[in-house]
């Protein structure tokens, strides 16, 4: 099966870095449905979010978005950026695709500086035919996308408005996606909020075999940065011993001057810890 | 310290006593104590709350450098016998130790004995190469018969007026260990859930939660059932084949979480009876499901391997 010849939705529990989706909404309700869905995924995996939309576009998104996970938050730290098309790649020609690509390039590079494991991006291509000039420009477009994002380990979701897409585009802009991005999902075990002061992260939720190694991925990302880690566990309603001994693992990976800090963890996992027996120099419980 | 360091190098003695009266009980295990203590080896007790009292007065100051810990935390649960022992042998690295242990074995329930004879039978081959003497104090008087019998066939060493006798009812521990796995099937109305994919140990996780209230355990028994639950059943889908499934059932007076997968199981019977020695990704789970629940069974027959780990509903 060559790329984009799946069409049916894909589980963005477990998204592969670099692949390229896409959505119809024949109206506006629709159209938050699937792109909160996208983007609450995103941030619950601890991703950073790129959102590609004018600011009056993306109310209707956070409004959406505000039950399921902490949108203020991920605001204020970084995790949730709403841009522009020009101030997202760089240009306002989107034509221009090595302009694009090296703008794509850049912020990727810089979600990794920022300590987040990848960019996720959900962009509204409302206008993109009239701006291009024909469908086969954006069928170009598409197809150039979907071997950058797959270079550098982005994957995205294209919103495309059926009132205005007619159906042989819909079928060749299917054609050049890994997939269709679900209107719906399920809510995740976990949702991992990075967080800046004190640096690290929050951890909402249960975490055992299913997604364990989502979150190493993510305090990895964070070490990278800054090797002193707070994980807030307040909010932590469960973690198997599989998830410590990656916590230990993780502590024992730190560099001497780093440590990880476990917060507020909840009765539940502290008896676990002490079960297992874990301890390592570099991981302490607070308090 | 030479006589320590000398006797170190010895294997493991694992000794029975059968007393009759608390006077005699006193005199043998306090002389058991003393000959360790005056060896320069290290002394735990972990026994009754009633027993310790009679040991401190037997003993007085001679009492002070013994460590002594209540049954009530000692073998809470069973296993964790193993934890306190391996935990008091670490303080001191290479320095032999003389342990009493014993339980209030009248009060547990058949499961739990039955997990009591494989940690009887199992303590001769764990700990065969540790610095320690091992003496366990039966209660001649107050024990049914097939509970002395546990003392009799699982320890090389009867203490008899303080002389330590050759046994000649002493049966081979692994013979032993491979008879009582022995796999009971889930009974025909029991609830049952399919697991496939690592995402179903948490609905696995919910039904042990919500059928674990409503079995009427305490919430502490239920966080640590459903931990070792989670455990038993990621092994089942990591190590195991598939089907992996739980069954909930209550077997009188304790309440099963029952995980059967296709696999072919630990084929080592003391696989989990120790923790790892690192910190490791693996090797946790059925020696976490031993320290949180109040027996478990581990067996397989030719549809694969069975765990069951049993939660007490009576007290």
């Amino acid at each position: 099966m060559g790329p984009g010849s799946q069409h049916s939705s894909v589980d963005l529990g477990s998204l592969e870095p670099g692949t390229h989706l896409c959505a119809f909404h024949r109206d506006d309700g629709q159209l938050v449905r699937s792109s909160s869905t996208f983007v609450g995924q995103a941030l619950a995996a601890g991703d950073q979010l790129l959102y590609v939309a004018s600011d009056d576009q993306v109310d209707g998104l956070l409004a959406a978005l505000a039950d399921d996970v902490p949108v203020d938050d991920a605001l204020a730290s970084g995790q949730l950026l709403v841009r522009s098309f020009a101030d997202a790649y760089g240009t306002r020609r989107p034509g221009d695709l090595v302009a694009i690509a090296d703008g794509f390039r850049a912020a990727a590079e810089r979600s990794r500086e920022d300590g987040f494991p990848a960019l996720r991006v959900a962009a509204r291509m409302d206008g993109l035919v009239d701006l291009l000039g024909s469908p086969a420009e954006v069928l170009r477009w598409e197809r150039a996308s979907t071997a950058l994002q797959r270079e550098i380990g982005v994957s995205s979701v294209c919103h495309y408005d059926l009132r205005l897409t007619d159906d042989e585009l819909v079928g060749l802009l299917v054609g050049e996606h890994d997939g269709l991005s679900p209107e719906q999902a399920d809510a995740p075990l976990a949702t991992f909020v990075p967080v800046g002061d004190p640096w690290g992260l929050r951890v909402l939720g249960e975490v055992d075999l299913s997604n364990r190694d989502a979150l190493v991925r993510v305090l990895r990302s964070r070490a990278v940065v800054a090797p002193r880690l707070r994980v807030d566990l307040a909010g932590m309603t469960f973690a198997d011993v599989g998830t410590l001994t990656r916590l230990h693992g993780v502590a024992a990976g730190l560099p001497g001057d780093g440590w990880l800090v476990l917060g507020d963890a909840p009765p539940v996992v502290r008896r676990a810890l002490a079960v297992a027996g874990l301890g390592h120099e570099r991981m302490r419980l607070e308090p | 310290m030479t006589a320590a360091l000398t006797t170190t190098t010895a294997p493991a003695t694992h000794s029975a006593l059968v007393y009759d009266d608390p006077d005699q009980y006193a005199r043998e295990v306090g002389g058991f104590l003393r000959d360790g203590l005056a060896c320069g080896h290290r002394a735990l007790v972990i026994a009754p709350s009633d027993r310790i009292a009679r040991l401190r007065a037997h003993l007085g100051a001679e009492a002070d450098p013994v460590t002594f810990v209540d049954d009530s935390i000692g073998y809470a649960p069973q296993w964790n016998c193993y934890r306190v022992l391996l935990d008091f042998a670490a303080k001191a690295p290479g320095v032999r130790c003389c342990v009493v242990a014993e339980q209030r074995l009248a009060t547990r329930v058949p499961a739990e004995v039955l997990d009591y004879r494989r940690l009887e039978a199992a303590i001769n081959l764990v700990f065969a190469a540790h610095p320690v003497d091992l003496l366990c104090p039966y209660d001649g008087a107050g024990l049914a018969d097939d509970l002395l019998e546990i003392g009799l066939r699982n320890h090389g060493v009867l203490l008899e007026d303080g002389d330590p006798c050759a046994n000649d009812h002493f049966h081979d521990p692994l013979v032993s260990l491979t008879a009582l796995a022995a796999v009971v099937p889930p009974p025909a109305g029991a609830a049952t859930l399919d697991c496939r994919q690592p995402a179903d140990v948490a609905a696995a996780r919910g039904l042990v939660r919500s059928s674990g209230v409503a079995a009427g355990l305490d919430p502490d028994t239920v966080d640590d059932v459903s931990l070792a639950v989670t455990e038993v059943l990621t092994n089942a889908l990591v190590h195991g084949a598939p089907p992996a499934r739980l069954h909930l059932y209550d077997a009188g007076p304790t309440w099963v979480c029952h995980v059967h997968d296709g696999g072919r199981g630990p084929m080592d019977p003391l696989a989990g009876l120790l923790p790892p020695v690192e910190p490791a990704d693996h090797g946790y789970g059925l020696w976490l499901a031993r320290q949180l629940c109040t027996a478990v069974d581990v067996g397989a027959d030719r549809t694969g391997t069975h765990v069951r780990l049993h939660a007490r509903t009576t007290r």
